[in-house]
């Protein structure tokens, strides 16, 4: 009964101490190479050229709040997203039908505006 | 006895030595344009010379400005022997040692080469003989030459100065002897229109190319003759010229003739989407403003507007029937942003139905007889080939999609305009002015659905509206939510099979204002499964009109 307290108490010492040395990414997805990010945080875009749609990856640094927004060439917002997202990569797509051809800047921000990641796409 | 044999002699010597002959040409008739027939006659003048036996002499002509249709002999004696000699691609060169116009003398050089002709394409000679046993009388005419003349647009030549050339003459009396001959030295002629015009240069301009709504290329132009313009254009009118302008908003013509005067209409290329954004609620305010107001002045001539153009931008019913923009325009602007089709078929501007205005720049909606005028017509000449065109849209009153005059004679007298303090609340100068203020728009998914919410914290709006474009195809609007406030007049204008939907409200009475807060809410549901909304809702018209006119751009971070 002893020995098994003991590897139960390892075993429970043992449990804390991977938490504390290896935070869990709760956000885990299955990120394709072609979105990858890096860094802590940032927006990555599948793809430059868009015809209806194109997938991104919103990497973002903690739960919260944040905003995808799409600017035209004189940087006017034309459409805007809020969302509630987690800590990690988010994968999200930005729909493109409705845009004139042209190129735009799709921007990812904290709610208040400060923005994480900016990328380019050209709808045809 | 022995002077007097003197001064005979000496007399007679004088006379020998100055006795001279002329050679002289001129034209008959008066000629203005190119393609007339020119005709000149080369005339014989004994003057103190002796009488002559022998008449030739050389014509040179520019081959490039005229081209010989006939040459016609004018002596009637049957004993005369004539001829004439024509080279192409010869020019004389004088013996600068003698007068150019001694022409016996530049016949002599000729004779021993001192005076030579020279190959040149652009010049051609004719020798004209002509001999008789009875001397032409002072004055006889001894050939006319007609000449077409010909359009110096294809040419190196600017203008018709030096056409013709009498290079030399031999007159010769009976006996052989030389008689001197002298004349003129050139034949030139002015004023000469018509001809290919070259390139012509249109220039058109707009707010829409200005402010990059568009550019230069979503406009064309077509030209007509001036008469058939003036007598009314019609499918079977000829059109002389039509195209594209540049991105810039510059075409260059050809095929035009100068010192002719074309009629120039420009229109801009209706399936443009913008189109839909020409007429919005600052229009409206306008209109609105013009029709409570207009007309109040004792003698009924006040207006709250600042251009003659806007009285026609604004009468989008009653076009040409009635001059005045009145309440009927108004509630039709209203009902085109309600998306109501009215049995009026007004005259607004949007997406298939571009109504066109244009004309000269510099006198764009310049005043006639009360009403705003426009030029059409240009007439290119040597000095003048490029023309600016000013372009509008009808609807458009605000300017926003159309050039704004510049011209003093289009502006509205100040005593003319609205004065009055009951009125200086409402639009007032309805030049077209805007402020920024900011907004958020934002679609997200609450409980499901897309909710796409409209948040001011703007003061002081009388009225305002936003043209929506969402996805169809993943999206289907199930309610618009106003939270403007209880007097506002509010509008949702749904066009579900394009995807759009323009929402706004308007206080007619130019007295409540749009609650801040969340005015415009738009519910949607998702007919595909989707986990975010980034691109599914756009919008380009987002603006706003505070009670005195000035329209708000909004900004949005």
């Amino acid at each position: 009964m002893k020995k098994i307290l003991v590897i139960l108490m390892l075993g429970l010492v043992s449990a804390c101490t991977h938490d504390i040395l290896e935070p869990i990414d709760i956000n885990v997805v299955d990120v394709p190479e072609s979105l990858v990010i890096g860094n802590v945080s940032g927006l990555k875009i599948e793809s430059t050229i868009v015809s209806e749609e194109v997938r991104i990856n919103a990497k973002l640094p903690y739960d919260g709040t944040y905003r995808i927004k799409i600017r035209d060439i004189e940087n006017d917002l034309i459409s805007q997203e809020k969302l509630n997202a987690n800590n990690g990569n988010n994968l999200l797509k930005v729909y493109v039908s409705t845009l004139p051809k042209s190129s735009y800047t799709i921007e990812l921000t904290e709610n208040d505006h400060t923005i994480i990641g900016r990328g380019v796409i050209v709808v045809e | 006895m022995k002077k007097i044999l003197i001064l005979l002699v000496c007399v007679l010597s004088t006379l020998s030595v100055f006795g001279q002959s002329r050679m002289d040409y001129s034209t008959v008739n008066t000629v203005t344009q190119v393609g007339d027939t020119l005709v000149v006659k080369y005339q014989y003048f004994k003057g103190n010379g002796a009488d002559a036996a022998l008449y030739q002499f050389d014509i040179q002509h520019n081959n490039k400005l005229l081209d010989i249709i006939s040459n016609d002999w004018q002596p009637t004696s049957t004993s005369a022997q004539k001829a004439v000699n024509t080279w192409n691609g010869y020019k004389f060169t004088i013996d600068s040692n003698k007068g150019q116009t001694d022409f016996d003398g530049q016949y002599l050089s000729w004779l021993n080469n001192t005076a030579t002709y020279t190959s040149n394409t652009d010049w051609s000679i004719q020798r004209i003989t002509y001999q008789d046993v009875t001397a032409l009388e002072d004055g006889a005419e001894i050939m006319k030459i007609s000449y077409k003349i010909k359009d110096k647009g294809t040419t190196n030549y600017s203008d018709y100065t030096n056409l013709i050339n009498v290079n030399w003459a031999n007159y010769k009396e009976a006996d052989g002897t030389q008689i001197d001959v002298t004349g003129q030295s050139e034949l030139s002629l002015n004023g000469i229109q018509g001809g290919d015009a070259g390139n012509v240069v249109l220039n058109v301009f707009s707010n829409v190319i200005t402010n990059n709504i568009g550019d230069g290329s979503h406009y064309g132009y077509t030209i007509y003759t001036k008469e058939d313009f003036i007598a009314g254009i019609n499918q079977n009118t000829q059109i002389v010229a039509s195209g594209n302008f540049d991105a810039s908003g510059q075409a260059t013509i050809q095929g035009l003739v100068n010192d002719t005067e074309y009629a120039v209409t420009i229109f801009i290329d209706g399936q443009q989407t913008y189109l839909d954004n020409v007429v919005t609620i600052s229009d409206l305010a306008l209109v609105f403003a013009e029709a409570i107001g207009a007309g109040n002045d004792p003698n009924g001539v006040s207006t709250t507007f600042d251009y003659y153009i806007q009285k026609l931008l604004g009468n989008v019913v009653g076009f040409g029937t009635d001059s005045k923009v009145d309440f009927q325009d108004s509630y039709e602007i209203l009902a085109f942003l309600q998306g109501i089709t009215t049995q009026s078929n007004p005259i607004i501007t949007k997406v298939g139905n571009a109504y066109n205005i244009s004309g000269i720049k510099s006198t764009f909606g310049d005043e006639i007889n009360g009403g705003p005028s426009f030029t059409p017509f240009i007439k290119p000449t040597d000095a003048n080939k490029s023309f600016e065109f000013a372009h509008a849209l009808n609807g458009d009153v605000n300017f926003s999609h159309s050039f704004e005059p510049i011209s003093e004679n289009a502006d509205i007298p100040q005593n003319a305009q609205t004065q009055s303090t009951a009125r200086s609340m409402r639009v007032m100068g309805a030049k077209f002015k805007s402020e920024t203020a900011n907004l958020d728009l934002i679609s997200e998914i609450v409980d499901g659905m897309v909710v796409f919410s409209i948040n001011s914290d703007v003061f002081g709006m009388i009225g305002s509206q936003f043209n929506i474009v969402y996805d169809k195809t993943k999206l289907v609007l199930n309610d618009v939510i106003f939270d403007t406030g209880n007097e506002m007049t509010n509008f949702a204008n749904h066009i579900e099979n394009e995807g759009k939907i323009n929402i706004g409200s308007f206080d007619q009475n130019f007295e409540v204002t749009i609650k801040d807060g969340t005015p415009y809410k738009l519910i949607f549901t998702p007919i595909q499964e989707i986990n975010n909304t980034a691109g599914l809702i756009t919008f380009k018209v987002k603006e706003g009109v505070k009670a005195d006119g000035t329209q708000i751009n909004f900004i949005i971070n």
